[in-house]
């Protein structure tokens, strides 16, 4: 067992239990915190894929931005106190999401039947890591091969490459100049006077709306009973 | 051949069991709560662990090639998108219905 196997089990516990958390508690506040604690680990995950970059843009990224976003969310809406944790269907919603992930397990995980790079089917298991692995005729084998030295470099070449993630680029960076208005215009504090006059207008609509679904049922009733009011005195 | 696939002793397929243990609980997350704002952290977890697939699979297949690396920036670049727009919609419900349980927002039901 080398120090990274014991530092992946670590992180692995920690990641899964502070996301159990987050689904299940009752107090948002403490959901919110405890996905951080998520995040972290998930950085933590990054670095033993060697992939610092990454392991950083996740700290700024989630925890810097996303994580405040959301805490700032829950203590705008009031909804950390007394919240009712789960819906009507969270029995078998937790039923189907077990399921999925006992699929992915035989997929991906212990006691799979795989076909090696010979051909002969084998039993693989989750602790047995000499065996060379096949998904999809590929062989998962590549193991030894290094991350290049410059491969930040090469991501940000790549990201302006006509040839690569030019265009993906240039319209991830127009969805996120739209989403800046969109999110500004959306949540934008409203002057009180411009609520109350939507709101009346609205409403005067509706009225409009009900009284042109029935016309016959309120307009000659009335004229009818007055008629036969006034015949019978 | 000697072909060994583990990186430090860790094999491919215990960041795929991580994140698929991530993903089926966010995706508990967002279909059994009742509050809009912590069915957005289920998404969140989910997107996690998509990112944490992509980039094992960049390390342990193709280490030299930036396009697990440019897909995991772009699921990073959406998720943080998708979160600044869905809280926005959140906040704004929440001013005109003093509500965030989606089973509350009924308006456009016929």
């Amino acid at each position: 067992m080398t120090i990274q196997q014991l530092i992946f089990i670590a992180l692995a516990i920690l990641v899964i239990g502070s996301a159990l958390f987050v689904v299940t508690t009752s107090n948002l506040f403490r959901g919110a915190l405890m996905l951080i604690v998520a995040f972290f680990g998930i950085a933590g995950f990054y670095v033993l894929l060697d992939n610092g970059l990454f392991a950083v843009a996740q700290v700024m990224i989630y925890i810097g931005a996303i994580s405040i976003l959301i805490i700032f969310s829950v203590m705008l809406t009031r909804g950390m106190q007394a919240m009712i944790p789960r819906n009507a269907q969270a029995g078998s919603v937790a039923i189907a999401a077990g399921l999925l992930f006992l699929i992915l397990l035989l997929a991906f995980g212990p006691f799979r039947l795989v076909v090696d790079l010979s051909g002969v089917p084998v039993l693989a298991t989750l602790f047995r890591t000499e065996s060379p692995r096949v998904l999809g005729g590929l062989p998962w084998s590549f193991a030894n091969r290094e991350v290049p030295e410059t491969y930040i470099a090469d991501f940000g070449r790549a990201l302006v490459d006509l040839n690569q993630f030019l265009l993906p680029f240039l319209l991830v960076a127009f969805l996120v100049d739209a989403v800046l208005a969109g999110a500004i215009y959306i949540a934008r504090q409203r002057k009180p006077a411009e609520v109350i006059a939507e709101r009346e207008a609205i409403a005067k609509e509706e009225a409009e709306e009900i009284a042109a679904l029935q016309p016959q049922a309120a307009s000659p009733a009335l004229p009818q009973s007055a008629v036969a009011s006034t015949a019978e005195h | 051949m000697n072909l060994q696939n583990t990186i430090n002793g860790i094999p491919l397929e215990w960041y795929l069991i991580v994140a698929a243990a991530l993903f089926s609980i966010g995706l508990y997350g967002v279909l059994a709560r009742k509050n809009a704002v912590a069915m957005l952290m289920g998404v969140e977890l989910m997107l996690n662990s998509v990112n944490l697939n992509l980039l094992a699979f960049w390390r342990y297949l193709a280490p030299e090639s930036a396009a697990g690396l440019a897909f995991a920036a772009f699921v990073f670049v959406i998720a943080a998108a998708e979160t600044a727009v869905g809280l926005a919609l959140i906040i704004a419900v929440y001013r005109s219905l003093k509500s965030v349980d989606p089973e509350t927002l009924t308006q456009l039901k016929l």
